[in-house]
């Protein structure tokens, strides 16, 4: 098990520098100078510029900081492939680099926008869990009954729509709507989060932006566990607990579900992992200032250090949630070896 | 007698059902896997109603130009004079989905935007499907480092957020369709390759390849006329779902505002003009993520139907 751990985690490597590199092949060819964005539609004073290049690196400098120039008196800018080995070097220790825009270190950016990515993930879980297995097992014990039929419905829509469009509908539905069917004294707060403005309780602000987030997800999984349910369901050795005259009730809940549900918590799992990375059109129609939304405004402002650093974040940290999900496996299901039989 | 292929057993045309199913009987040997599959489509109630969604959908956007303008309005011009009393209308017989800010019909507008959808979700797929097909041969056929380098760079482009890669990458190369159709279209690659791989290693090996290699087959031939027939059904059913995602994400690309330029019409800057309006003019958000929502429904539901057909077994998705 250890030796399938250390594998997989020098598995990542490749993939991890993979990443990076391409992403970094790509701020380079994208067109518009960064630094010229920051004053926007002024113009810089030249020497600023040259010192905000020199501080993020963009241009060479000798080891006690200051510019080095060439014959002709210009500055020499940075070739790509020190830059990059310089970002690696930086992340070792722990540095993420410096906003153009906003002149703030990455880290503490991230630091704080994560949270919120995070929160939201949480709910989303929970609701897709209780939700989704919760539509699956009704949908599997009473196939082809009405509820079968509307679970299958459901599921196969929210799956077809844009997430973003099914928030603006949850929008329309629970903060116009049924704001005006009330008079105004029921409502759910459509975007932002728990703030200063006390009208609304905290946890509120969870309820839209969260069931955007979870719907697609809550499908699949309500889809995985009825037909797992139903597989499971025709296995002998559920026949056997049949003949022993075990009731529906004890069958389903005693022997089914925990076989059935394997291929569910999986999903779950890697699912959560892919909520860490944040859900840019869901925190975008919510305003939700969570990492999704901040890379996003960083790519249109050509913020690339922001960029950088939130996507090696986040493909570390869903890397990490697949690597729990694949372990976690083995020990649901201990017919499953992972590795060569020797390593056990 | 019982015929187990009859599923309508206590409806009153069962007798006549299964005079028809002795009839059908007759004729069953001489059908081909995709004679099967198309009958067996055809039992098929919901694909069959994707099926004819899906040609009104295309019929109506194929001869848009013919009609479109004279009985609706122009999608994307709108006349200044007229502009303020036509803003906003509410839906109505002359315009059934009403009209934008800019006074122009709104049912244009979403018959235009099905054009711009339907060619970015075709034109994406057969991009991705080529790719992947290709990398994929190239993975399972040469094996060994070339195996290793395609795979690792497959597992690259899949531990990428997608919609982040996406938009990074239109940052790259700017909006507008063709660079939609070519994000969209690279980044889709590795999930086809995957399933071509695997389909050519399940039968590289077989008696009938090396049959081929001695008779003088090419590798291109052997991988052309042999193994890929072997694999088209499962290709053909994912390059079918995946059309209604690489809709889906055009959508929320245009959705950003970076798709389609303006003034062109796509169901995702539709969506984003209506956001405005919610309060006021909820249908103008509504009605084109309808348009979405039926259309992607259509490619599904004919995904799933071409799976059940076609009998491929589909190992996640």
């Amino acid at each position: 098990m250890l030796r399938y751990i250390l594998k997989r985690i020098l598995q990542f490597i490749p993939v991890f520098l993979g990443v990076t590199l391409i992403l970094f092949i790509m701020q380079n060819v994208v067109p518009g100078d960064p630094i010229k964005l920051i004053a926007g539609e002024k113009k810089m004073d030249p020497q600023t510029e040259m010192n905000i290049r020199a501080a993020h690196g963009l241009i060479v400098t000798d080891e006690n900081g200051n510019i080095v120039f060439d014959e002709d008196g210009n500055t020499i800018a940075t070739p790509m492939v020190d830059r990059y080995f310089n970002y690696l070097g930086n992340l070792l220790q722990g540095d993420l680099g410096t906003s153009y825009q906003k002149g703030r270190a990455v880290r503490d950016m991230i630091f704080e926008a994560y949270p919120h990515t995070v929160q939201i993930a949480l709910v989303a879980i929970v609701i897709e869990t209780f939700v989704g297995v919760g539509a699956g097992i009704i949908s599997a014990i009473k196939r082809y009954s009405f509820w079968d039929i509307l679970v299958t419905l459901t599921t196969s829509m929210l799956v077809a729509m844009p997430a973003f469009w099914l928030g603006l509908l949850l929008q329309l539905i629970f903060g116009i709507w049924l704001k005006d069917a009330t008079g105004g004294a029921v409502a759910l707060p459509v975007s932002g989060v728990p703030g200063p403005f006390p009208q609304f309780p905290a946890w509120s602000y969870y309820i839209l932006p969260a069931v955007t987030l979870a719907a697609v997800s809550t499908a699949y999984t309500a889809r995985i566990m009825r037909s797992q349910l139903v597989e499971v369901m025709n296995q002998d050795y559920i026949r056997t607990a049949k003949a022993k005259g075990l009731s529906k009730r004890s069958i389903i809940f005693h022997h089914a579900l925990k076989n059935a549900l394997i291929p569910v918590v999986t999903y779950i799992g890697m699912d959560f992992g892919g909520m860490l990375a944040g859900a840019i059109l869901t925190e975008t129609v919510f305003n939700w200032p969570g990492i999704g939304q901040m890379t996003y405004v960083a790519i249109t402002q050509r913020d690339w250090p922001i960029v950088m650093g939130s996507v090696t974040v986040i493909v570390f940290v869903v890397m990490i949630i697949n690597l729990i999900v694949d372990v976690s496996y083995a020990f649901l299901d201990p017919r499953i070896r992972l590795g060569n039989k020797s390593e056990k | 007698m019982q015929y187990p292929m009859s599923n309508m057993g206590d409806q009153p045309g069962a007798v006549a059902a299964e005079h028809h199913a002795v009839a059908d009987k007759s004729d069953k040997p001489t059908r081909t896997l995709w004679g099967d599959a198309f009958k067996r489509l055809r039992k098929n109630k919901l694909a069959m109603f994707a099926v004819v969604w899906l040609l009104v959908t295309i019929l109506v956007a194929v001869t848009a130009d013919l009609w479109v303008p004279q009985v609706l309005g122009d999608p994307t011009a709108s006349d200044t004079a007229t502009m303020a009393a036509n803003s906003r209308l509410a839906p109505s017989l002359e315009h059934p989905f009403g009209t934008d800010t800019l006074g122009r019909d709104v049912l244009s507008r979403v018959i235009y935007g099905a054009r711009i959808s339907l060619t970015v979700g075709i034109v994406a797929t057969g991009i991705s499907t080529i790719i992947g097909l290709v990398m994929g041969a190239i993975a399972a056929y040469y094996g060994g480092i070339w195996d290793t380098i395609i795979m690792r760079l497959a597992d690259t482009f899949l531990a990428f957020p997608y919609t982040l890669f996406v938009i990074a990458m239109i940052a790259v190369i700017g909006n507008g369709i063709q660079n939609v159709f070519f994000a969209i279209g690279i980044l889709g690659w590795p999930q086809i390759a995957r399933v071509f791989r695997s389909a050519i290693l399940s039968v590289k090996e077989s008696d009938y390849i090396d049959a081929a290699r001695a008779m003088g087959a090419s590798d291109a031939r052997i991988i052309a006329r042999h193994i890929f027939p072997n694999s088209v059904a499962s290709i053909v059913v994912y390059a079918t779902m995946n059309i209604g995602g690489a809709i889906l994400t055009e959508s929320a690309l245009s959705f950003l505002g970076m798709g389609v330029i303006p003034p062109d019409p796509s169901w995702g800057t539709l969506i984003q003009e209506g956001q405005k309006f919610l309060q006021t003019e909820p249908w103008l958000m509504i009605l084109p993520g309808l348009a979405i929502l039926t259309t992607v429904l259509a490619f599904t539901l004919l995904g799933d139907g071409l799976r059940d057909a076609l009998d491929v077994k589909m190992k996640d998705a």
